[in-house]
Order: C-alpha cells, then sequence, then structure tokens
C-alpha cells in the first residue's frame, strides 16, 4: 500500500519545484562559501591550519537554517497540493488508511531532504577539491557535516508536516516558519531544548551525535503525535 | 431484501449543532438513489459520513452488508465518489490526475483510456486540468469515480454549477451507468427536478431529518390534487357555496374545493348552477413533484 501511494506523491509533486527546492538548498548553501572564497580567498585559507575543517565549518553555518527553510517550504508546498482543490476528500475516500497517507508524505519529505543533504555533501566535496585545500580529505567529516543536521531536524520536519496537514489555511505553518528561522540564526544563544537549535548541532556537551539522537528520537515521537491527530480529525 | 448501503440512526452534531439526526438510509442494488434537501440539509455530511471521512456521533453504515466502521478499506475498493466541489490537481493534465488515483487503486492502466472516453475527455486527456471549464472538471471527478469499476457511485451535487447542456450531459450518463455497468448509483441535490428523470427512489432530507425515503412514484401519490371551479362572479359564489355549507376556498379569483368526492363536486356545481352562476371550467390541478418537495422540506420536521 505504502508503495503505491508513494508513486502517487510522487506524480503530485511533479512541476511544483520540490526537485528545484531540494537541489537549490544544497546548492545554496555550498554556493554562499563559492562567494565566500572568491572574494576574500587570501584572508580565509591563511584563517587555519586545518583548511578543510575550517572550510566545513564555513559551510556548515548555513546548513541549519537552508534545513529549516527547506522544511517549512516543502511542507506547506505538499500540503497545498492537496489543500488546492481540497483533494483530500478524494484521496482519503480511496481505499487507503490515513495512517499510510500519512506516512507516504512523511517519506516523500524525508526522501527529497535525504537527496539535499546528500547532494550538500557532494557540492561541498566537489568544491573543497576545487579549492586545492590539501591532503588528506576529510570524507568522514564531510558525511557528518551534511547527514548530521538532517536527522537532528527531524523534530522539525515531523512538527511541520503535523500543522501543516491539519491546519484549514497555510498561515500558522509559515507563522511557526518564520519563528523557527529566527529561532535557528539565533540558536547560539537559545538553551539545549529548543529543538530549531538541534540542526545546528551546538549543545552544552559538544557533542553533534547527541544531536543527531535526539532528533531521530523526538522526531519519531512527534511524527506519532502528528499522525495520530490527523487519524483522529474528520476529512477537511 | 438486499440493500447495498443501509445506515442505522446515523447522527452527527458539530459541537450543540446537530448537522444529520438519526437518519435511516435505504439503498436497494442497480437503484438510482435521489438523496434531496435544501442546502444545509445534512447531504454532504451524510455522504461524509459514508465514505468514512467524517466519524459518526451516533449511529452505524452498513455498505455491502458490512460495517463501515470495521470494513473501511475492503468497502471502499467498490465506493467511487465526487464529494461537493470536484477535487483534482490543477498542474497535472487530466491524463496524470487518474493516473496518480490509478497508482493507488492498482486498476488497470488501460482503465484511464476507459474513463476518459466515457466522459468524453479523451481529446483533452494531456492537456493541464487547470485549463479546464468546471464542466470538464465536473466530468474529471466523474472519470475518476470510475476508474476501479466501483459497485457503488456516490455522487454530491454532480451538477452543482454545470449549465443546462451540461446537467443533460451528466444526467445521461449517470442514467446509463446501473444498467451498462451494473452499479448502484446515489446522488444528491437540492433540486428534484434534476434528478426527478433518473432516480428510481428518492430520500428527502431537511434539517438533518430524513422526512420521506421511497419510490419516486410514491413521492407523487403524495401531492393532493385540488377542485379549481372558475365562474363569472367569484366572490359572490363564494359566499353562496358557504352558505349552502359547502366548505370551498377563494384564490385568485377561482374556487378551490377542500372535499373532492364525486358526490362533494357534483353538489357545489349543481347548487351553482340553481344559483345562476356560469360555470366556466371545473378542474383538478395537480401538484407538481417540485411542489411537494418544496412543501414536504417547509413543513421539515413536522412529517
Ligand atoms: N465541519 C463542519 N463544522 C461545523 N458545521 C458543519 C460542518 N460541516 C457542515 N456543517 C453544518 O452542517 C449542516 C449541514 O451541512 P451539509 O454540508 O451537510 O449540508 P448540505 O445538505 O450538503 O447542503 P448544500 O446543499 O449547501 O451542499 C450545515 O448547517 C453546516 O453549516
Ligand atoms: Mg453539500
Amino acid at each position: 500500500m505504502i508503495g503505491k501511494l508513494l508513486q502517487a506523491d510522487f506524480i503530485k509533486i511533479k512541476r511544483k519545484g520540490f526537485w528545484l527546492l531540494s537541489f537549490l538548498g544544497a546548492f545554496g548553501v555550498v554556493g554562499l562559501q563559492i562567494v565566500n572564497y572568491s572574494l576574500r580567498y587570501d584572508w580565509l585559507i591563511q584563517q587555519s591550519d586545518d583548511k578543510w575543517l575550517y572550510y566545513l565549518y564555513n559551510v556548515h553555518s548555513f546548513t541549519a537554517m537552508a534545513l529549516v527553510l527547506g522544511i517549512v517550504i516543502l511542507t506547506s508546498l505538499i500540503a497545498s497540493v492537496e489543500d488546492e482543490t481540497n483533494a483530500w476528500k478524494q484521496l482519503i475516500a480511496l481505499p487507503v488508511s490515513k495512517m499510510t497517507v500519512y506516512l507516504s508524505k512523511f517519506t516523500v519529505l524525508a526522501t527529497l531532504l535525504f537527496i539535499s543533504s546528500t547532494l550538500l555533501a557532494i557540492f561541498t566535496f566537489s568544491y573543497g577539491l576545487f579549492l586545492d585545500l590539501g591532503e588528506p580529505v576529510p570524507y568522514i567529516e564531510i558525511l557528518k557535516f551534511s547527514f548530521y543536521p538532517y536527522c537532528a531536524s527531524l523534530p522539525i520536519l515531523a512538527f511541520h508536516l503535523w500543522i501543516a496537514t491539519v491546519s484549514r489555511n497555510q498561515g500558522i505553518p509559515i507563522t511557526f516558519g518564520v519563528i523557527g528561522c529566527i529561532a535557528t540564526y539565533l540558536a547560539y544563544v537559545l538553551p539545549d531544548w529548543v529543538i530549531w537549535k538541534w540542526p545546528t548541532l551546538m549543545n552544552d556537551w559538544n557533542d553533534p551525535l547527541m544531536n543527531v539522537w535526539l532528533g531521530i528520537g523526538f522526531g519519531i515521537l512527534l511524527y506519532f503525535i502528528g499522525m495520530f491527530d490527523f487519524i483522529r480529525r474528520d476529512v477537511k | 431484501m438486499e440493500f447495498i448501503v443501509q445506515t442505522n440512526n446515523l447522527t452527527k452534531r458539530f459541537g450543540k449543532h446537530t448537522a444529520v439526526s438519526a437518519i435511516n438510509l435505504k439503498i436497494r442494488k442497480g437503484e438510482v438513489y435521489g438523496f434531496l434537501g435544501p442546502n444545509g440539509a445534512g447531504k454532504s455530511t451524510t455522504i461524509r459520513m459514508l465514505l468514512g471521512l467524517m466519524k459518526p456521533t451516533y449511529g452505524s453504515i452498513r455498505i455491502f452488508n458490512e460495517d463501515l466502521n470495521k470494513n473501511r478499506i475492503k468497502i471502499l475498493k467498490q465506493v467511487g465518489s465526487l464529494v461537493e466541489n470536484p477535487s483534482y490537481y490543477p498542474h497535472l493534465t487530466a491524463y496524470e490526475n487518474l493516473e496518480a488515483l490509478r497508482k493507488i487503486l492498482g486498476a488497470p492502466k488501460s482503465r484511464i483510456e476507459e474513463v476518459l472516453a466515457i466522459v468524453r475527455l479523451s481529446d483533452v486527456a494531456n492537456k493541464k486540468v487547470k485549463s479546464f471549464s468546471l464542466g470538464m472538471k465536473q466530468r474529471l471527478g466523474i472519470a475518476a469515480a470510475l476508474l476501479h469499476s466501483p459497485k457503488l457511485l456516490i455522487l454530491d451535487e454532480p451538477t452543482n454549477g454545470l449549465d443546462p447542456n451540461g446537467i443533460i450531459e451528466m444526467r445521461n450518463l449517470i442514467r446509463r451507468l446501473p444498467k451498462e455497468y451494473d452499479m448502484t448509483v446515489l446522488i444528491s441535490s437540492h433540486i428534484l427536478s434534476e434528478i426527478d428523470q433518473i432516480a428510481t427512489s428518492v430520500g428527502v432530507i431537511s434539517k438533518g431529518s430524513l422526512i420521506f425515503q421511497g419510490p419516486i412514484e410514491e413521492m407523487r401519490k403524495k401531492a393532493n390534487p385540488k377542485i379549481r371551479i372558475t365562474v363569472n362572479e367569484p366572490q359572490l359564489a363564494y359566499q353562496s357555496l358557504l352558505a349552502n355549507g359547502i366548505q370551498v376556498d377563494s384564490q385568485n379569483q377561482h374556487l378551490y374545493l377542500s372535499e373532492q368526492t364525486d358526490n362533494e363536486v357534483a353538489k357545489a356545481v349543481k347548487c351553482l348552477i340553481k344559483n345562476d352562476f356560469s360555470v366556466y371550467r371545473v378542474e383538478e390541478e395537480k401538484q407538481s413533484l417540485e411542489d411537494i418537495f418544496l412543501q414536504m422540506t417547509k413543513e421539515g420536521n413536522l412529517q
């Protein structure tokens, strides 16, 4: 069942900019460093002995923001595809369980964000090579900086999918989106329990892996809360 | 008797407001069941419950003799539906719209061409639906409802917003379905004349209560015909009849008899002639079906 719904959902997101957005998110983050390094290469390259790590930190400084923004836009977009002509009623009058409908939407978004994170790793690696940052190439670090924020942002994804699917208009999700972006921007002054801080991988223990496990754990929890609320409600 | 749809005291409340109140629908196999009621009567709410889109506050639903609450997915495999305004994905073509639904329904791919042909949209299969007229969108909705060759088709005001031609076309299409495809159809409307030619049975809902259910002929019987008499001096004749103890109404220069037995009519006519009035016409005035429907819904829950 979930396979069929996924196929249908991937048809529905055609021509709506989902794929372009997933590409742009990753490209934008590295693109900013392309601008940065093009403008002041000589200065930046002298800032640290570990040129690769310094470069990765620069890239990473925009990753969380891009992720949060991407989640807000993608979740609202996927809800609006069904909201536009109130196709929820048509979808849920099909022989499918509401649980699977919800799971399919989540899976589509999680997949797009995963692809985006993979692209981020590829772009980061490629531009790093181009900058000639020296040997050895820190493959593991590149992967960590690309996929840790992804895992840490799962609660935000689950939360936004929830409010985007149950709200009657996208005003509430967008409002939360704006708040979330500001919170991510100000992450360094916020306490560790704020979920919008997690994709920045900052915490008091200085252990990024902590955010990964928290992200997965709370992501699952919020996913189930959202799903059960979606099931419980009458269809819009 | 085999019922395709059967509800038992189906009730839906929104807060304190009761939108659907203890209704017992009975729809037989092969029927075109017209579900009638004025705006806000509770038609859509009932239909949403039949499709599992809303949970009843109280009562139960059986479709194909199975409990909807327990076997929703199994039942819906054989139900096609169109609820309120047509739903579609405007950025996709007609074909892609149906393809997305077909994937979920697991219908064969060839079925898309078939249903597009049934609703005569084959020529525009590869056009984006956002450019369609309302009538075309409505027809696409029907095509979607027919994709998996359902045994029960539930259509909520499918003629809403269509021009007279579109209405006739839709009517012809729906009329064909039970015979050609062995379907049972539930179709709602707030205008009786839209469906009285295709419906075999009707249910009339008003303010949430089902006030009539049965064959359409039975509804016609509810009409109470009146005897209308036209005379030269209606006012004087009216008083003269009353003076002779004959029950009569006077309206728009016509006399209407309250009692309609042959005897009473003869008595009234005799009386008029005896008193030297010129009797121009004695006619039976039949109530139209629409009048009956309007009268029923006006009386509302009084029954
Ligand atoms: N989700 C809802 N929340 C609150 N009230 C509702 C909701 N849906 C319907 N109602 C109310 O229930 C009543 C019945 O509405 P319904 O849409 O079933 O009527 P209808 O017979 O389909 O009318 P129409 O011919 O206008 O489509 C109305 O008074 C409506 O305001
Ligand atoms: Mg309605």
